[in-house]
């Protein structure tokens, strides 16, 4: 009954959020909209297409040719129905989450008792019971259907809503042992962004690990389906816009080269604003790499025990590095969080983050409206303010990621802090 | 006796002379009082080249110039340079419109296949011939209007002349003495003698409005057009303001700080055209007298010329006008058809663009809107509203070229019929963009300007109508020029817009902030994927002094 309720006053409250006088101004919002993912371009993109103009001709529209037919025929048919679908769209990602983090407590559940016998005596009372677990998928359907961040990036009716329910759809079928689902959704969520590519690391040991059997056999399977189905979409686009692959050169090329530099939440647009112009390719080419392949070697061999954690620290990694970021793919990774709770214990910088995350967040509109508005402030102030809003992000990954290393060795070596009776501490070496 | 054979042998000189040069220079400056308070001068130097002689053999025409049309192989160019505004509400219509700053723009020979590159070449060329910032001209502010315009000179019939047209225009550009000097060396005379020796820059550049300009154009040498002449149109346009010169009675000397010694010896027919039909309201005395005066009846309105037959004899003429009255209140009839383009919204994020168009006649008019914004101010066609209304049935025609960054310009035309005494608003929608550093002017914020539009329109009345008929070379073509049609290519003001800027003075900063946040991930989520955890026994502290021991002790050892 519960669940019932959150569900109607989350799909309330963000219907009630579209049909306000102020839609226009949250669909607007640099920090809601990027070029990449805004409603504005979105109709853009479709009015030229219902005009018989190539979208990709311009610069104004930078979606997967199958976004553009999809919203081009509901726009056309039924474009009554846009506010429901979006609303129901972002329920259904919550529900998809919340059936991701009880098929995680499953498996970590069974994971748990495998390793039982690694485990020191004193740490036994630290490993989870069921009500422990229990609670942590209702954490995760609440913080996706409450977490302001989400709600905005669904009412200003964003591509972000489509973009979360592919990877939530993509992780769900990884968790519950289905491939082919697995595969076809993060081929879409790819091509829609190129960025959930990384997933399919995580994705590939997840399937191996649900459907025991031959595990190499399994991860080449899953890449070979995840490779089939992401070529099968470019060309199937390729198809729509009447064979010719130019739309290339505006979805992936636009997310690779940054050539619009309007201000977000992310770290790219003052950078490249204020960067020398011999020195761009560089650096395009450093933070490309940055966000796209620097993390997912390391993380992998470290984490391929937790492939949900490695999940989740990829995604949130590659949100926090990509070049036109959003509060919604924010909203997204934050709400994977609660299935780690049994680690909050163990993180530090808590109240920081949380600090900053709250201080950045009322900030942010604040000095945008100074330097646009009233043009009482410059570029810096809101540059200032992206900048802390991305260290408060890395923070709380990388202190996410030292609370599981802290819990592993505390469950293996016992809880006390003394070598031959010494006090000690712990340090990394 | 020696005397007669002189002139016999002369004058078969001179016929020697004319058959093989059938070059013609003709000079004529119209004048026309804008009651109340402003004065229209209008100077146009028209050369007549046969095409079929080299443009390496020149007699008159400007042979710099008619290189460059031979070599570019362009077949219609028109290049002017502005500064100031034409205020159409309030001064009726000029012979020929241009857009504030420089404006380009030519019609290549159907041969040239790649017009593009041609196009730069030409540019550049005239960059230099004209000292003018024509070479910033790239594919970034370069159209290819669809409707908006068509060669004024002969065309081949049949042929498409769209895809080897080219316009560009340059708004920030500022026109000075610089570029009229190049411009008055391409005079057979230059500046020396005839009508281009009242064209001094101090004075020209003390109008509300002037503008030089070079139009060069194929025109038909025969009725039956087998034979095209190259006809190069040099004009000067200034508006003067009687606040300026410091009284409404103007001559000569006031206008332009001397008279006018004779005509060009070169030309074959220099005359002065003063339109006197405002000397019904406004009452003046033209000192001295006109050689005659022709009244025109064209398209339901007359007109009034008197006319000046200047020789070249170096006498010095003065023509002034001397009002008898004070003038009455003045009465403005507003022409028929008139504009105004306006920026809308505040702040430095969304904008729009209002191009308001007013239709003064009893019928309807239809007119080509040519928006070209440039790639820095990308316009949504989906909010595109005329009336405020998405889909108008006033509209007949679009084409629209969406702009890429960097790349192309946002291109918009629209064919809109004008109801009959109406204002019609079209609006479009645009948001700012935040360019690189390096990409910004100096004074950044100074403002970025947004060039005019172009409204093209065939008018079905003549009043406030100065251009000459599309046939004509010279004014006396306009006397009793009805027609059915009066076509006009406006321009409409200009519009500046402020782009948001960034800090220009800490591009070190930022690189360096923008790294160490990276850096800040990167550190600690190397340090978890290549150490482990271990327990370390506390120590006591050490001294800095014992650390310092330690480093020495190290290094001996």
């Amino acid at each position: 009954m519960g669940v019932i309720l959150k569900y109607v006053v989350a799909g309330l409250v963000r219907y009630y959020l579209i049909h306000l006088d102020y839609w226009q101004t949250i669909a607007n919002r640099v920090e809601i909209a990027t070029p990449l993912n805004s409603w504005k371009r979105l109709m853009e993109g479709v009015y030229l297409y219902e005009h018989n103009i190539n979208p990709y001709e311009g610069d104004s529209f930078h979606e997967s040719p199958i976004m553009l037919l999809t919203f081009y025929y509901i726009m056309k048919k039924v474009p009554f129905i846009l506010p429901i679908l979006f609303t129901l769209l972002d329920l259904l990602t919550a529900y998809l989450l919340y059936k991701t983090s009880q098929a995680f407590i499953r498996i970590f559940k069974e994971s748990q008792k495998n390793n039982i016998s690694e485990v020191a005596e004193e740490s036994k009372s630290m490993l989870l019971n069921d009500d422990q677990l229990k609670g942590a998928a209702e954490y995760v359907l609440s913080v996706y259907l409450f977490n302001p961040y989400s709600v905005l990036n669904c009412a200003g009716m964003t591509t972000t809503v489509v973009q979360n329910l592919l990877v939530a759809t993509a992780l769900w079928g990884a968790s519950s042992g289905q491939r082919i689902v697995a595969c076809v959704f993060i081929a879409l969520a790819t091509h829609q962004a190129l960025y959930p590519v990384l997933l399919i690391v995580p994705i590939a040991i997840l399937l191996a690990d649900v459907n025991k059997g031959c595990t190499k056999c399994s991860y080449i399977r899953t890449l070979l389906v995840f490779v089939l189905s992401w070529g099968f979409l470019i060309y199937l686009s390729a198809y729509i816009m009447d064979g010719s692959y130019n739309y290339v050169y505006n979805t992936y090329g636009f997310i690779l080269t940054v050539p619009d530099l309007k201000p977000n939440i992310g770290l790219f647009w003052y950078f490249f604003t204020e960067m020398f112009e011999h020195f761009r390719l560089l650096f395009v080419c450093a933070f490309q790499i940055n966000a796209l392949a620097l993390y997912i070697v390391p993380l992998t061999l470290r984490f391929k025990r937790e492939p949900v954690l490695l999940a989740t620290v990829l995604i949130a990694l590659s949100t926090i590095f990509r070049s036109y970021p959003c509060v919604g793919d924010v909203g997204f990774y934050l709400a994977l969080l609660p299935m780690w709770k049994h680690l909050f214990s163990f993180m530090q910088q808590k109240f920081i983050v949380g600090c900053t995350f709250i201080i950045t967040s009322a900030l942010g509109p604040t000095v945008w409206h100074l330097w646009i508005y009233s043009g009482s402030a410059n570029a810096n102030f809101f540059f200032g303010v992206t900048l802390s809003f991305a260290t408060a992000q890395i923070f709380l990954i990388t202190d996410l990621l030292f609370a599981y290393i802290k819990r592993e060795f505390t469950l293996k070596h016992g809880s006390s802090r003394q070598v031959d009776g010494k006090p000690a501490k712990l340090v990394l070496r | 006796m020696e005397s007669i054979r002189k002139l016999i042998y002369y004058s078969i000189l001179i016929t020697i002379f004319q058959y093989v040069y059938c070059d013609d220079f003709k000079e004529e400056i119209f004048l026309k009082p804008l009651p109340p308070t402003h004065l229209y001068g209008y100077f146009q130097f028209v050369t007549l080249v046969d095409s079929e002689t080299s443009s390496f053999h020149s007699h008159l025409a400007p042979r710099s110039l008619t290189e460059v049309i031979s070599r570019f192989q362009v077949e219609e160019l028109h290049l002017t340079l502005t500064e100031g505004q034409w205020r159409h509400h309030q001064w009726g219509y000029p012979v020929l419109d241009a857009a504030p700053g420089a404006e380009l723009y030519a019609w290549f020979s159907p041969d040239v296949a790649d017009v593009d590159t041609q196009w730069k070449k030409l540019t550049s060329t005239l960059s230099g011939l004209f000292c003018a910032s024509l070479n910033f001209i790239d594919n970034f502010n370069t159209v290819t209007p669809q409707m908006a315009l068509w060669p004024m000179g002969a065309v081949k019939s049949g042929q498409n002349v769209t895809s080897q047209l080219r316009y560009a225009s340059l708004p920030r550009e500022i026109v000075c003495t610089e570029n009229l000097t190049p411009w008055k060396k391409l005079l057979p005379c230059e500046s020396s003698r005839g009508f281009s020796s009242l064209l001094n820059s101090r004075m020209i550049h003390n109008t509300n409005y002037h503008s030089i300009g070079v139009h060069v154009r194929k025109i038909c040498k025969s009725n039956d057009c087998s034979e095209t002449q190259l006809e190069i149109k040099q004009t000067v346009a200034l508006v003067y303001d009687y606040d300026i010169i410091n009284s409404n009675d103007w001559s000569f000397r006031k206008l332009f700080g001397q008279g006018l010694p004779g005509a060009c010896p070169l030309s074959s027919e220099s005359k002065i055209y003063i339109d006197i039909t405002s000397n019904d309201t406004h009452a003046y005395t033209l000192t001295p007298p006109p050689d005659n005066i022709i009244v025109s009846q064209r398209g339901g309105s007359d007109t009034r010329l008197a006319v000046y037959n200047i020789k070249a004899d170096g006498q010095m003429i003065n023509i002034g006008a001397k009002h008898n009255s004070k003038p009455d209140l003045p009465v403005s009839i507003p022409p028929p058809l008139h504009f105004n383009r306006y920026i809308l919204g505040y702040g430095k994020e969304f904008g729009g663009i209002v191009t308001e168009l007013t239709n003064n006649c009893w019928t309807s008019i239809n007119v080509v809107v040519l928006e070209n914004a440039p790639w820095w101010l990308p316009l949504q066609l989906s909010s595109l509203r005329v009336n405020g209304q998405a889909e108008s049935s006033l509209v007949l025609s679009q084409y629209y070229s969406p702009g890429r960054s960097r790349q192309k310009p946002y291109h918009l035309e629209l064919l809109i019929k004008l109801p009959p005494r109406s204002t019609t608003t079209v609006t479009i929608d645009f948001e700012f963009v935040f360019l690189k550093w390096q990409e910004y002017p100096p004074d950044a914020n100074h403002g970025f300007y947004v060039g005019s539009a172009l409204i093209s329109a065939n008018l079905p009345t003549a009043r406030n109508y100065t251009s000459l008929p599309i046939a004509g070379t010279t004014f006396d073509s306009v006397v009793n020029a009805s027609k059915q049609w009066y076509p006009i290519v406006f321009r409409t003001n200009g519009a500046m817009v402020s782009l948001p800027t960034p800090d220009f003075s800490m591009p070190y900063n930022v690189i360096c902030l923008a790294c160490t946040v990276v850096a800040l991930a990167f550190g600690p989520l190397h340090n978890i994927c290549t150490k482990e955890l271990v327990l370390k026994p506390l120590g006591t502290p050490v001294s800095l002094t014992q650390k310092l021991f330690n480093l020495f002790k190290k290094k001996r050892d």
